[in-house]
């Protein structure tokens, strides 16, 4: 073989690994990836511009539904900001009951992350017994909201449901059940070699790359960085809670599956000490019906289960925001997950994008530069016309 | 009286065991695959179509004939048309060569396993083919990778199938197949026991080995590099769709029929077992048995990487091939 010829495969928007719309315009030479470019911005909802029509009880809801996996996350994390805004002081059972909806969360994304990789493998018999398990920690959660996947449980003050004695109970009891299913689970992984060969070195992403390219949450812990917002900013009551933030220097794909079952332990063992130490009082406080934030900035840090994410709040006094940011963390991952497809074979694009759990349903509200003109592509509705009245004239024949 | 042979002739090429007992236990034993390998996912598989959804692969059959058949238009029109209809074609000849209901084959000769290894290869260029006319990134992957695959399992599976051969002094694969009834016919001495058990042991490893090439041969986990379909959507498969999926379909059922019996016929005895019971009944439970372990193994196994599994096939299973072949040659030397 001489020269080798530009060979392009598209991984995306509509490809079954990759459930969520996004490119990935993928440079092959035979099976070995020599290049890659990810292209965001399939799924642009313009959530935060929606925001700012909406008053803030009514965006709590807008922002649960910004990603069904995480709706805890963005949800309190639009609360504690808005809290912080106004200054609110939320009783101390709610916020326990918060961190546990919380870390409940992190278990069911882990567990869902655990299958989805296993799925990518072309392992489908993990895939369906992690699944099968997850029920347990989604029973959880239906009987502590109400709901399975948009909770509703947090609120401006507060949450909306108390967590009775009797369901204490439950809790203990499932994840009792859920820790020994995801410690065999991760014996088991690590124990079959055919599964460690498609994880073992692949998609490395070294530590000085992780940090100059902004990885962020399991990615980037995976890599042997000490980094997780509950440990360095602590928000809720992860102050008083002890936990340890579970790393691993393998950098690759099995080391990245590691971190997030060590974590899935940590998560449980916040939550039962949680469950031990919760005080009794209010879950509430009032807020009133038409709310008007001062006029403030404010940020808001959260470690959801992808990594760091972001909310930023600017009100002008007013009774909706006057702008509202979120930075989602697969929009951190982005630039990593790049770097770690070179190098690797075509098998392994799924389980190295996978490996970041990626959300682009979080991740796209953001206006995006087109690559190929370096043009910023976001025009106001003059220009559009105008734009669209010389397409038809020249194209109208 | 020419007229009456001629019939009979016409009936079992498209009735029994030709043509239509082959689709109808093609479509069974899909079903059989997919119940048990959903069961050991603990899912339900097919439910509602007939008793238990016996009738499932019939509905997902007659369902596609009924679609739009699209050609894309930069394929290769004519070799686009012929690859489903060739891929469904070789597998049916296969078939008329490996005994089913009695101990000769339909049109068994001598040395018809080496043409049924050859139409297996042939086989895969027909998927290489398939992947490359239809001018599709994910297609023309899937075609190398299959033909990338095909040289990693073939000596192995050559190897495997040729034990027996040796044992049973005969490229017929009916003769293979009506060998070991004629062996155990004898009487029983230490000597011919000890030889016995150590054919059974060598036979064993010869089978596990055309098992393994078989499920490569068949593109199913976990050696379904071909079609992945989380990392090249379907392969080589991925353009087909209407009439020509449909055929595709049939054809890798046949196929997997076609792998079972061949898989019975070398070293399960074929169709022959004792008296009472007929032989067309021996060879569905040989073949049931042995779909059942490919659909085990299917469960139990992520797919290998081409890297791996061709690294995997030279340097441990080719070896292991080798060594059996040795240990063919010196049982035939002392039976």
């Amino acid at each position: 073989m001489g020269e080798t010829e530009e060979f392009i495969i598209p991984v995306g928007p509509q490809h079954p690994a990759l459930k969520e719309p996004t490119n990935f315009t993928i440079t092959v030479d035979g099976e070995y990836v020599v290049d890659a470019k990810a292209r965001p911005g399939y799924n642009h909802r313009g959530v935060e511009k929606a925001m700012e029509s909406r008053t803030y009880i009514q965006n709590l809801y807008l922002l649960e539904r910004v990603c069904g996996i995480c709706s805890i996350c963005h949800m309190t994390n639009f609360c504690l900001t808005v809290e912080e805004a106004m200054g609110l002081e939320v009783p101390a059972r709610a916020n326990y009951i918060r961190t546990i909806m919380h870390e409940i969360e992190r278990l069911h994304s882990h567990s869902l992350w655990l299958g989805v990789a296993a799925h990518e493998i072309g392992f489908d018999t993990l895939f369906y017994y992690i699944w099968r398990d997850r029920e347990v920690i989604m029973d959880l959660t239906e009987s502590i909201s109400g709901n399975r996947v948009n909770k509703a449980m947090p609120t401006i003050g507060g949450v909306r449901r108390n967590i009775s004695p009797e369901l204490l109970r439950d809790i203990r009891k499932g994840l009792d059940i859920f820790e020994e299913r995801i410690k065999y689970y991760k014996s088991l992984i690590l124990k079959e070699t055919t599964v460690l060969n498609r994880a073992i070195r692949v998609g490395v992403l070294t530590p000085h790359d992780a940090v100059a390219l902004c990885a962020v949450g399991p990615t980037l812990r995976a890599s042997g960085i000490k980094s997780d917002v509950r440990a360095d900013d602590p928000y809720l009551v992860f102050d008083e809670v002890p936990f340890n933030v579970m790393t691993h220097d393998g950098c690759d794909v099995a080391s990245r599956v590691i971190v997030r079952c060590d974590e899935m332990f940590e998560s449980i063992n916040v939550i039962r000490y949680c469950l031990d130490h919760m005080p009794d009082g209010p879950i509430r406080v009032k807020v009133p019906v038409i709310m008007r934030v001062p006029e403030t900035e404010t940020v808001c840090l959260w470690e959801a289960p992808r990594g760091e994410l972001i909310h930023y709040l600017k009100s002008t006094g007013g009774t909706t925001p006057y702008r509202y940011k979120i930075r989602a963390p697969t929009l951190g991952n982005i630039p990593s997950v790049q770097r770690m497809l070179i190098g690797n074979y075509i098998a392994d694009i799924p389980i190295v994008i996978a490996a970041i759990d990626p959300c682009f349903s979080c991740t796209d509200r953001m206006t995006f530069v087109d690559v190929n003109t370096e043009k910023n592509w976001v025009w106001d509705s003059e220009q559009l016309r105008r734009y669209s009245r010389k397409w038809y004239q020249q194209n109208s024949h | 009286m020419v007229s009456t042979e001629l019939a009979l002739k016409v009936v079992e090429i498209l009735v029994f065991p030709g043509f239509f007992f082959l689709i109808v236990y093609a479509l069974f034993l899909e079903w059989v695959d997919r119940k048990f390998f959903a069961r050991l996912q603990n899912r339900y598989g097919p439910e509602h179509t007939g008793w238990k959804g016996i009738l499932q692969p019939w509905a997902d059959l007659i369902k596609l004939l009924a679609k739009e058949d699209i050609t894309p238009a930069a394929a290769d029109k004519i070799m686009f048309a012929a690859v489903p209809i060739v891929y469904l074609a070789i597998p049916l000849t296969i078939m008329f060569m490996v005994p089913i209901w009695n101990s000769n084959a339909y049109i068994g000769f001598p040395g018809d396993l080496i043409v049924v290894i050859f139409l297996f290869t042939l086989l895969i260029l027909s998927v290489f083919f398939g992947g490359w006319s239809s001018v599709n990134r994910f297609g023309i992957v899937g075609g190398l990778r299959a033909a990338l695959q095909m040289l990693s399992y073939e000596i192995p599976m050559a190897l495997a199938a040729v034990g027996p051969a040796i044992l049973a002094k005969s490229l017929s694969i009916s003769n293979i197949a009506a060998w070991p009834s004629k062996v155990f016919a004898g009487n029983l001495t230490p000597y011919s026991v000890a030889v016995g058990a150590a054919t059974v042991f060598v036979m064993a490893v010869g089978f596990g080995i055309f098992t393994l090439c078989m499920i490569a041969e068949l593109e199913k986990i976990p050696f379904d590099i071909p079609e992945a379909e989380t990392e090249i959507v379907s392969g080589w498969q991925v353009e087909f769709s209407g009439k020509k999926l449909a055929l595709l379909r049939l054809g890798s059922d046949i196929e997997l029929v076609a792998a079972s019996a061949l898989m019975t016929a070398l070293f399960l005895g074929g169709p022959l077992g004792p008296w009472p019971i007929p032989p067309v009944v021996w060879f569905i439970v040989k073949t049931t048995i042995c779909v059942l372990i490919i659909s085990n193994v299917r469960a139990l196994f992520p797919r290998f990487r081409i890297d791996q599994m061709s690294h995997w096939m030279w340097k441990n299973i080719v070896p292991i091939a080798v060594l059996y072949i040795v240990a063919v040659e010196m049982l035939a030397a002392v039976m």
